[in-house]
């Protein structure tokens, strides 16, 4: 057979599916996906630890581990957590003197409440040590829950442990201050706009 | 090969927008036509389209591996010398293709001929991985089309196993896809192959080209302000190459689809190179440099074809006896070559040309356009095709 054996159709519609509308709240970088969590399959449970101490009393990690642990998800913070333009815009989201300036400088962003630490942590190259932050927005329905960086609710927080969706655990992406935009695309429009008439082809060939 | 009409099926358009096919009439005008379709003998598809379309790629990547090392192709092929590190870095990183389409003429007989490689931004994919192999589907459940029909259309299921053999080389990156704003057809293209990626378990993001940001030390950004680390663009590199945000390539960490030295491959400067490496191969056209023509000897006709150009624009033919007019287009000012004239061939009144697919190297299937005009362009209608 020289055509792709089976197509999921079900896969291709656009009609008629049921994409499911995450709950969004976007103030600069955070958008809540509390539907993570009622993902089927691929659980993992997590302890959440407040610092170095916590770690080594709630886990089996040694005191330099816990160390090692609490520097990586401190820099993971620095590079992934929710960034704001204004200190109150920060605080807003998680309380009153909860948030700092982030060294790269320009942003606020909120103290990390602890950091996650799973099983899985062995020879994972550093898969499980994401910050965690109290998130308190009285507005939100989400208020006074603990959540990572990219917006996963993991519940309330004092829990002894948590059950996460494997992804929970994966690095975040990079959240930076965009400076500009608009440096792509001036080519395109300056060819579109010759002739008039056709500015809705595209790109491809 | 043999072009035969066929009924359209019944309530196909509601099918489309079921499936999210937006653009199969555009500009008032039919793009995909399945009041026809063309038949080919499995020969035919192995013999004259699959192997030379393998093999023109791999003297394509001999081409490539030939002017990253040579400053003087470089410059005949007009990419920016600020940018050649950057095309040559992600040749010699082995940095991955996903896709191409090369175009040819070809009428059942005797050796398809290459007329360009469209290796950087190929569109038509949705059209051909899934809704030709759809039509083709339907048509045998429907009995309009024999059981033993088949297509040259493995594209969709290659496309998502190389989405996965690149995910292992990029592992944990969301995979950002952009494509420029008020483009129906650039969005729809888009968005399939974005299903192909998620369809290969990646996690996805989407920015226009024109929200794309950047940070103060030149990483890019979507309008979420999360780092784009691994972005697939339907946008001309040599586009890229040429606006403000050049002078951040290569210096952010990102991966790319297509990677820069496909801008070598979707140049017009291709085909004299090409000629010269291979003269005389079977499936090449004789190709000349403009300041190079007197190598075309007394071949008196020749097509003139801007270094830049998409979809067949700013094309012209030199032979003083021919009719045929120029394409208007908004190309041309980085220079032109000049390619032999081989006619497509007509079926009916119908121009018929050849796209001919790959993923990475291997051949993955071919789409049919047709045109009341010898020079296939945009709105050139788009035929399925059976193997019997």
């Amino acid at each position: 057979m020289k055509r792709s054996k089976r197509i999921d159709l079900d896969l291709m519609r656009k009609v008629g599916s049921s994409v499911p509308t995450t709950p969004t709240l976007k103030p600069l970088a955070i958008a809540i996906a509390a539907l993570l969590l009622t993902a089927c399959g691929g659980k993992e449970e997590v302890k959440i630890v407040q610092s170095v101490d916590d770690c080594q009393n709630k886990t089996e990690l040694t005191f330099e581990q816990c160390e090692a642990a609490y520097v990586k998800a401190l820099a993971e913070a620095e590079r992934t957590g929710p960034k704001y333009r204004s200190l109150s815009e920060c605080e807003t989201d998680f309380g009153t003197r909860q948030c700092r300036q982030s060294n790269q400088g320009g942003m606020f962003m909120p103290f990390m409440a602890g950091f996650m630490v799973s099983n899985l942590l062995s020879g994972r190259g550093g898969y499980g040590y994401n910050p965690v932050y109290h998130y308190q927005n009285s507005r939100s329905s989400y208020s006074n829950r603990l959540m990572t960086s990219d917006g996963a609710i993991l519940g309330r927080p004092g829990r002894s442990s948590y059950n996460v969706s494997k992804s929970t655990l994966k690095p975040k992406p990079s959240v930076t201050r965009t400076v500009s935009r608009g440096g792509f695309g001036s080519k395109a429009s300056a060819k579109s706009s010759w002739g008039g008439g056709k500015n809705s082809s595209g790109w491809g060939g | 090969m043999l072009r035969i009409p066929i009924a359209e099926r019944a309530r196909w358009i509601e099918k489309a927008d079921e499936f999210g096919f937006k653009f199969h009439t555009m500009h008032g005008q039919k793009y995909w036509d399945e009041s026809a379709y063309y038949q080919f003998t499995l020969k035919q598809i192995e013999d004259d389209l699959e192997s030379p379309t393998e093999e023109i790629h791999q003297m394509c990547l001999s081409v490539v591996e030939k002017v990253v090392n040579d400053e003087d192709l470089l410059r005949r092929f007009c990419l920016p010398s600020r940018q050649w590190d950057f095309i040559r870095q992600s040749w010699l990183n082995g940095d991955p293709s996903l896709y191409s389409r090369l175009d040819f003429a070809y009428d059942g007989k005797g050796h398809a001929k290459l007329y360009e490689n469209n290796a950087d931004t190929p569109t038509s994919v949705y059209e051909t991985g899934f809704w030709q192999w759809l039509w083709l589907q339907d048509n045998v459940d429907d009995g309009a089309l024999s059981r033993q029909s088949d297509q040259f259309n493995s594209l969709q299921e290659k496309l998502v196993n190389r989405f996965k053999d690149i995910q292992f080389l990029t592992p944990d990156r969301t995979l950002h896809f952009s494509c420029c704003k008020d483009s129906p057809e650039d969005r729809g293209t888009v968005q399939y192959l974005e299903d192909c990626a998620k369809a290969a378990g990646i996690s996805t993001a989407f920015v226009f080209i024109e929200d794309i940001g950047r940070d103060s030390i030149g990483n890019f950004t979507d309008l979420s302000d999360q780092v784009i680390s691994w972005m697939f663009k339907l946008y001309p590199w040599e586009f890229m190459f040429d606006e403000e945000y050049s002078s951040c390539l290569g210096v952010n960490n990102i991966r790319w689809i297509e990677p820069p030295w496909k801008s070598i491959l979707s140049n017009k400067a291709l085909l004299p190179l090409l000629w010269k490496m291979f003269p005389g191969h079977p499936n090449l056209l004789p190709a000349f440099y403009e300041d190079e023509l007197s190598l075309a000897g007394d071949m008196s006709s020749l097509v003139k074809k801007p270094i830049f150009s998409r979809e067949g624009a700013n094309i012209s033919f030199l032979d003083e006896s021919s009719s045929i007019k120029p394409t208007p287009g908004p190309y041309g000012e980085e220079g032109y070559i000049y390619q032999a004239v081989h006619m497509l061939p007509k079926f009916e009144d119908n121009y018929t040309l050849i796209g001919s697919w790959l993923v990475d190297d291997r051949a993955a299937g071919i789409s049919i356009r047709e045109d009341i005009n010898p020079i296939t362009q945009d709105m050139s209608r788009y035929l399925p095709h059976i193997i019997l």
